[in-house]
């Protein structure tokens, strides 16, 4: 675990690479005269600090997609942001790209905010040389002759430790590990601000993920950016992330730093989450979370977790409980701990 | 499948337009059993007469009323163009279902054949066809012939639908269960590929009538056979549009334009129902 | 029919060895060159078989119901008839044994030997047809290019442009254009030009006066008499390309590399040339060597009606002259030059697709 590593800046000294604002996505769909309205993400407020990892944990269908859709401004319908602000060190004052102008995302894209994706097969163009993706994606950022760009991508390629015969290859020719690897590569390139991951090793065999892993982390220590990590695998984030926001159905739920949520997880979930890995010399019984996630169309009243809660209380089924501090950096919202002077 | 056309209805237009076309030449083809004609006479009318309330759609050189003509053939037309599809439905949903069954040699066996069906041209074998039957050239041996070329788009279309049956679980709880491939095939998989069947149905509809008149105009068939094609034959061999008798083609072409651009709307939409990710070029269109 | 198959990279651990072997890729192209090889060859064994069948399962005689159709014209010579008799009985092999008719049948075709025109005695048959394909063989390959191009070029625009109302409008013409059987769509075109507004010519591969020899007049006569055949097989062809095109595109614009290449601020016309476009051009052509068939069927009937001297034309006018020779003649040359074009077409693949080397 890297939490420590992390020299822990004061949040307030220089504003964070990324912050989140009460951000609320819908899944607005009108079909056959019925209106349907799911609400994918539903409040969330989050911040990612300069030169960190923040890892984004939750079961899939818990808006953690979604919340990456938003930053990264790829919002189709039936999506739709219907309130909340989205600001990025590199552009703010819009309250996200999708109400900035053409022109100011254009200018951020792949320069000051890149996107590692999941599953490397379908992101890379299956009928273009690598080398043409690189020149498509980057060039237009960096300038200065093809030869020099061309030196450059030798470069970074070296500083991966990747072939420079990548760059000559189709996509088919890779194996998916070394996909993955070039889509890295290909991410950092233009030494971006912030680097959005989504899921960027959960089709690859174990040893492959850790190398991309650590390959993530290396350049992005090197380089200073942020990434925002969003997986569902607790034991990547345990590997790499610096701290952690753990999202329930739409909501985020508990947040800390890395080290201590695996230490000290406050939320049920949370705990919940923790205690399915799997570790070498446990033989207790891994018990089951009982129910299913809620329907985000109907969601339950109250906090969206009560209904399979072995905690739950009255007041969790009644009204919705508050993101609130616990210690220094440790959020959590659940009436079990300090909610309006409780526990 | 009423649920469907509900459906469909009211969420495309062109299904709206097709079904209204597609319902207009029914009708009218329906009417054909009420002619007061015997289809196949001539001079039962004065000739050349221009529309009029007498003759709603005016009547021929060779003394035939357009309407009731066009009536009459639109329903061999129409009956033509099902006895074909009828029977190449049968060829594609057999080859279709077993190459994506059965996969290994067998589909690449069988596709090979497929894709010699369809890249081969019809047309001069058809024509080659009629010269040497001539006079015995009957509708339904045409058909026959025809069916034997129009199965081999749909039956890729087939295969594909076949190929990922196999792939779920309740194919192979059946052969765990024991049942033969005949019997996973015609009773776990065929229902699944009956929208399949019944689109590309329509298309194929529009593909062999379109190719019947094209070789009925040119005289190839049994053209005493009132059909479209058979229509603008006779209009032709009279010089209709030079004499000035118009109504005598134009009413056939705008019957079975409507009726191919309807055929055509049914297809398409019910195709992007039954799969909304799927090619509209994949099942074939005119020829 | 479409041959994009997803290839499942194996994952290999070992960075040095992430490149497949320089040996597969050649033999997966080899492999694929064999396999289109093979469906050429199948293609013209089971065409040819189908029209050996045709002409000797059949009850008539066909070598006396030519006769009758030729004499039936009037005043022929006996000793001409007798001729044509005998050149017809050995081009049919009547009198020899099934199978050593199902040889000869062969072997004139391997060939290209015919026999003698009835209609044209003693013209052979292979040179009326060396005379008629470059028409029929140039007006298909133009009218097919532009309208595959154009078909795909606008399909295109219109599967990434979903809102333009232009597109739109296009898109319902091409619907409406579609499913009309070429002699439909010809005849309309003629009554149009011949008799409506008549500024084109409606007959003919050229003007009657001129030599047909390469001097400007005599090129600009053909192109003009090309229009309106050509015109009425592009028309049907953008239609159906542009319908293809456009359902094709708006599957690939949800690809994920669409997606991944707009997220990283790819220029708008590179996204849609080389992600959008490009990725649908290889499926296209594969459509493409699929319906020539069709295209040629289209192609033989558009002929007929505006009188261009090409197969089609050859291929009817024999059959109401009863030239036996000539109609199997042009059936069994069809059969082998569309195949030739569907492999030609074919062998164009890999250049838009990389993946087919790697089988």
């Amino acid at each position: 675990m890297h939490a420590q590593a992390v020299p822990d800046v004061p949040s307030e000294a220089v504003p964070p690479m990324l912050s989140v604002r009460d951000l609320r996505t819908y899944y607005r769909a009108n079909r056959l005269g019925i209106k349907r309205e799911v609400k994918a993400v539903d409040g969330i407020s989050l911040t990612v600090r300069r030169g960190e990892i923040y890892g984004l944990a939750g079961e899939s269908g818990s808006g953690k997609s979604t919340l990456l859709n938003c930053v990264a401004g790829a919002i189709r319908p039936p999506m739709e942001i219907v309130g909340g602000d989205i600001d990025f060190a590199f552009l703010s004052g819009y309250g996200g790209l999708h109400r900035a102008p053409p022109a100011e995302v254009a200018r951020v894209r792949w320069r000051h905010l890149s996107y590692i994706m999941q599953g490397s097969m379908n992101v890379l163009n299956p009928l273009r040389r690598l080398r043409s993706v690189f020149v498509d994606f980057a060039y237009p950022h960096v300038g200065g002759t093809r030869q020099q760009f061309e030196r450059q991508l030798h470069a970074h390629l070296a500083r991966l430790n990747l072939d420079r015969s990548v760059l000559s290859a189709y996509p088919h020719e890779l194996s998916g590990g070394m996909r993955q690897r070039a889509t890295v590569a290909l991410a950092t390139v233009c030494r971006p601000d912030l680097i959005i991951a989504d899921e960027p090793t959960t089709a690859l065999d174990v040893l492959v993920q850790k190398e991309v892993l650590g390959m993530i982390r290396g350049i992005q220590r090197e380089m200073g950016s942020s990434v925002l990590l969003v997986t569902h695998d607790m034991g990547v984030h345990a590997h790499v992330s610096d701290r952690l926001g753990i999202m329930y159905a739409g909501h985020l739920v508990e947040e800390a730093g890395t080290a201590e949520i695996f230490r000290n997880p406050l939320h049920p979930y949370t705990k919940h989450l923790i205690s399915s890995l799997p570790r070498i010399g446990d033989d207790a019984p891994r018990c089951g979370l009982g129910g299913a996630p809620p329907n985000l169309a109907d969601p339950p009243l109250g906090c969206r977790f009560h209904p399979r809660c072995p905690l739950a209380m009255k007041v969790c089924s009644g009204e919705a409980p508050a993101m609130l501090e616990t210690a220094p950096g440790h959020r959590v919202a659940c009436f079990a701990y300090n909610q309006s002077g409780g526990a | 499948m009423a649920g469907a056309i509900r459906d469909l209805f009211r969420d495309h237009a062109e299904f709206r337009i097709g079904a209204v076309l597609v319902a207009f030449v029914l009708l009218l083809s329906a009417l054909a059993s009420f002619s007061p004609y015997p289809p196949e006479s001539v001079y039962v009318v004065p000739p050349d007469v221009p529309p009029s309330l007498a003759y709603w759609f005016g009547t021929t050189s060779r003394g035939q009323d357009v309407f009731w003509e066009l009536s009459v053939a639109l329903r061999n037309t129409l009956l033509f163009g099902a006895v074909v599809a009828m029977i190449s439905r049968v060829i594609a949903l057999v080859i279709g279902l077993l190459s994506g069954y059965k996969g290994g040699w067998v589909d690449r066996a069988l596709m090979s054949v497929n894709d010699t069906f369809i890249v081969i041209p019809l047309l001069p074998l058809l024509v080659l066809f009629y010269f040497v039957m001539r006079d015995r050239m009957s509708w339904l041996a045409l058909a026959l012939i025809m069916a034997c070329f129009g199965w081999a788009y749909d039956a890729r279309l087939i295969r594909s639908v076949a190929m990922s049956l196999k792939a779920r679980e309740f194919t192979q709880t059946s052969l765990f269960s024991g049942m033969s491939t005949r019997e996973i095939l015609v009773q776990e998989h065929l229902p699944h590929v009956m929208p399949v069947v019944f689109s590309t149905a329509m298309n194929n509809m529009v593909w062999s009538i379109g190719l019947e008149v094209t070789l009925a105009v040119l005289g190839f068939t049994d053209v005493n056979r009132p059909t479209i094609g058979g229509m603008i034959y006779w209009a032709n061999q009279h010089a209709a549009m030079v004499a000035g008798v118009w109504w005598w083609i134009a009413f056939p072409i705008a019957a079975v334009t409507m009726m191919f651009i309807g055929l055509f709307l049914l297809a398409v939409t019910a195709n992007a129902y039954i799969d909304p990710r799927s090619r509209f070029r994949t099942i074939g269109g005119a020829f | 029919m479409l041959r994009i198959a997803s290839y499942e990279a194996a994952d290999c651990g070992d960075p040095g060895s992430f490149l497949r072997h320089g040996g597969a890729l050649m033999s997966g192209y080899f492999a694929f060159l064999l396999r289109r090889l093979g469906q050429f060859g199948l293609v013209l064994f089971i065409g040819i078989n189908v029209a050996y069948v045709i002409t000797h399962a059949s009850p008539i005689d066909p070598v006396e119901q030519s006769i009758s159709a030729v004499t039936s014209f009037g005043n022929t010579a006996p000793d001409a008839v007798e001729q044509m008799r005998s050149a017809l009985r050995e081009l049919y092999g009547l009198g020899a044994t099934p199978l050593d008719q199902y040889r000869l049948f062969w072997s004139r075709i391997l060939r290209a030997d015919f026999g003698p025109s009835l209609s044209a005695f003693p013209t052979p048959v292979s040179t009326l047809i060396g005379r008629a394909l470059p028409w029929t063989a140039g007006l298909l390959a133009v009218s097919t290019i532009i309208a595959w191009g154009l078909g795909n070029l606008l399909g295109g625009l219109a599967g990434y442009y979903q809102k333009s109302r232009t597109l739109r409008l296009m898109g319902v013409v091409a619907i409406g254009l579609h499913p009309i059987p070429y002699y439909i769509l010809a005849l309309l075109l003629l009554i149009v030009f011949g008799y409506l507004w008549p500024v084109l010519p409606i007959a003919g591969g050229s003007a009657m006066n001129l030599p047909q020899s390469l001097t400007m007049e005599f090129v600009a006569s053909v192109l003009q008499h090309a229009i309106l055949p050509a015109l009425s097989l592009i028309l049907i062809g953008v239609g159906s390309w542009f319908i293809g095109m456009r359902s094709l595109v708006s599957n690939i614009v949800t690809e994920d590399y669409v997606v991944y290449a707009e997220l990283a601020g790819v220029r708008p016309w590179r996204i849609l040339s080389s992600y959008v476009m490009r990725n649908a051009m290889a499926p296209q052509l594969t459509g493409l060597a699929m319906s020539l068939g069709g295209i040629f069927n289209g192609a033989v009937i558009t002929e007929k009606v505006f009188g261009y001297p090409g197969l089609g034309s050859l291929l009817v006018d024999a059959v109401y002259a009863g030239d036996y020779g000539l109609v199997l003649g042009v059936t069994t040359i069809s059969i082998v030059a569309v195949s030739a074009g569907v492999l030609a077409i074919d062998l164009l693949y890999p250049l838009l697709d990389p993946r087919v080397k790697v089988n």
